[in-house]
């Protein structure tokens, strides 16, 4: 008998974390007793049967997909760019709703082709969640550390603010605030209900010098909650979520290259004791929440 | 001098007026189905008449004084369901071209043209679910239906509304807490507008009424019962609203004819509105008290 242990379906991993084939990391995330998975739009064009099966093959899991990611470079573009990435947002949400999942993840744009006008952005952003609206898909919108306009989340909280759509909130990933020393009392001017993601991830380096590093670093050398050196301001920092009023999910975002050479079962007990860790020690929660719908085991 | 015009837009912040697109009403709604003919006993005992054949589909046009309901059981790839479902909605506007244009500036998706030879192309984006809102421009001088259309012979091509029973809006089922965002497609596609709470029509005061920036007709969004799990993806547009100026008399003259109605809770209550049966398991009117300003032509 499985014993159900600490109380964590609110934590789900992320695909990127894992090696292999997509069945076999959806298999690995749900053996860990995770209930969601975060998916990349590669984890479905990249499936050896093509798309519609990688589809198929989410849906059999049981696990429920937290979010699609990720669209890049969206915002700020003009003309042909533009129409162009409009085509590749539309082509992201087609899948995206066709996994029932609820949430396109979109960070800020890097290109030196995109206008800097926050009115532009503004605009841009309006449209992505106007296309995402009627599939009920929500866009949360992140600030990569290295963004070309937008690189913190206050900044793109500000321009979530102005384009002011039921459906546009803030993707935040805590290793962007982590590497770049944001302090965690700005967390207090959002609306928790417009938080729609918080991704999770620890590092080993006490500091990181240079934009070069960070991307380096965030790319390759992530590890989970609890890994790294940052243990402490990761749970301050889910308390600080939690005392705010976010209830949503939170998502291990770990790009680490050692866990792409791992079993994929060690890297998901990894994720798994993170979890664990995050839900009892630092939220301290002792009894699963009531109500709250577990989960069967996919049949065999 | 352009530059100096349009920075006069961006620091004052210039409001867009208030009905962007020149909408003006209704053109018609249309239901898809497999089962045409029983659906057209349906509206004809609500007062509709067929009145013309499409060209080169099973498309039938059904009317009663200013509303025309196309009936489509068309197949186009995949199947039609038996249940009808409302498909579609025409707007008209101003300029069906500059419409269509703005809308996918702003997010909409375009719905790819299928015409025929000789067929009009009338633009559509995409609507709740599965449906459509086309744009249409030509609604005056000559019709949409002079073109796509072959009027039935000797049948009147302009039949009387029973009981001055004229189109007031529709009914849109969605998800839970999706209210806003419906309010947001609404209003920032086309220039809808939140009806206080306070201003209700007929019996049904459930969900967010929004208005027409023309005034002249509503959408109805209604979000499931508290405490019911939606899994499925079940928005739709979920019936027509008919508008009345003296509800009992509708309610009579279209019972007499063979519809049913919800059993009301008394005169009072059918001075404001009534709900018909659903038939063919999907199908209802909602009528309302509701006197027009203006005769329509």
């Amino acid at each position: 008998m499985r014993q159900i242990e600490g109380d964590f379906d609110d934590f789900g991993m992320d695909t990127i974390s894992l090696a292999g084939p997509l069945e076999a990391k959806l298999a690995a995330i749900r053996g860990a007793g995770f209930s969601q998975v975060m998916l990349a739009a590669r984890d479905l064009v990249g499936h050896a049967q093509g798309w519609r099966a990688a589809v198929a093959a989410v849906k059999a899991s049981g696990l429920r997909v937290t979010g699609f990611q990720v669209l890049r470079d969206f915002e700020g573009l003009s003309g042909h760019l533009h129409a162009y990435k409009v085509d590749i947002a539309k082509s992201m949400l087609e899948m995206c709703h066709a996994l029932d999942c609820r949430l396109l993840l979109a960070c800020s744009s890097t290109s030196v082709h995109a206008s800097e006008d926050p009115q532009v952005l503004v605009r841009d952003l309006r449209k992505l969640a106007m296309l995402a609206l009627p599939m009920r898909i929500k866009v949360a919108y992140e600030a990569l550390s290295w963004g070309r306009t937008v690189n913190q989340f206050p900044q793109a909280w500000d321009l979530i603010a102005q384009a002011d759509m039921p459906n546009l909130g803030l993707g935040f990933d805590a290793f962007h605030l982590l590497a770049t020393n944001t302090p965690l009392h700005e967390l207090e001017l959002l609306e928790p209900d417009k938080i729609f993601l918080v991704q999770l991830a620890d590092f080993m380096w006490n500091e990181i010098k240079s934009v070069e590093e960070r991307i380096a670093t965030a790319r390759h050398f992530r590890v989970f909650p609890g890994e790294g050196v940052h243990s402490q301001d990761l749970a301050a920092l889910t308390l600080k979520l939690h005392q705010l009023g976010y209830r949503g999910d939170y998502s291990f975002e770990v790009f680490n290259d050692d866990y792409q050479q791992m079993p994929l079962e060690t890297v998901a007990q990894r994720a798994r004791v993170s979890a664990a860790w995050l839900g009892e020690q630092v939220l301290r929660r002792s009894v699963p929440l009531p109500n709250r719908m577990r989960l069967k085991q996919p049949a065999r | 001098m352009t530059n100096n015009q349009s920075s006069v837009v961006e620091r004052e912040a210039v409001d867009e007026e208030p009905n962007p697109l020149g909408l003006d009403g209704i053109e018609f709604i249309e239901y898809a189905t497999s089962k045409p003919q029983a659906l057209g006993q349906v509206l004809e005992r609500m007062g509709f008449r067929p009145i013309a054949r499409h060209r080169s589909r099973e498309v039938l046009l059904y009317r009663q004084g200013d509303i025309n309901v196309i009936v489509n059981a068309h197949s186009s790839g995949s199947e039609l369901p038996e249940q009808p479902v409302i498909s579609a909605i025409a707007l008209r506007v101003r300029d069906a071209a500059a419409a269509y244009q703005r809308a996918l500036e702003r997010g909409a998706w375009a719905i790819p043209a299928r015409v025929e030879v000789m067929e009009l192309n009338i633009p559509a984006i995409h609507g709740v679910g599965t449906s459509r809102i086309y744009f249409v421009d030509r609604y005056q001088e000559f019709s949409i239906y002079d073109v796509d259309f072959t009027p039935i012979p000797t049948v009147d091509q302009k039949p009387p509304a029973i009981a001055g029973i004229h189109f007031f809006g529709i009914v849109q089922y969605i998800g839970n807490d999706r209210t806003e965002d419906w309010t947001e497609f609404y209003a920032a596609l086309f220039g809808f507008a939140v009806l206080p709470n306070a201003h209700r029509f007929g019996i049904l005061p459930k969900g967010r009424i929004l208005r027409s920036p023309c005034e002249s007709f509503f959408v109805q969004l209604i979000e499931p019962e508290p405490g019911v799990l939606d899994i499925e993806d079940d928005e739709c547009l979920q019936r027509i609203g008919l508008g009345a100026a003296d509800v009992p008399v509708a309610i009579e003259a279209l019972r007499g004819r063979g519809v049913e109605f919800f059993s009301s809770g008394g005169p009072e209550r059918d001075a404001r509105g009534a709900l018909s049966r659903t038939v063919m398991g999907n199908v209802s009117f909602e009528l309302v008290h509701n006197v027009r300003d203006s005769a329509p032509g």
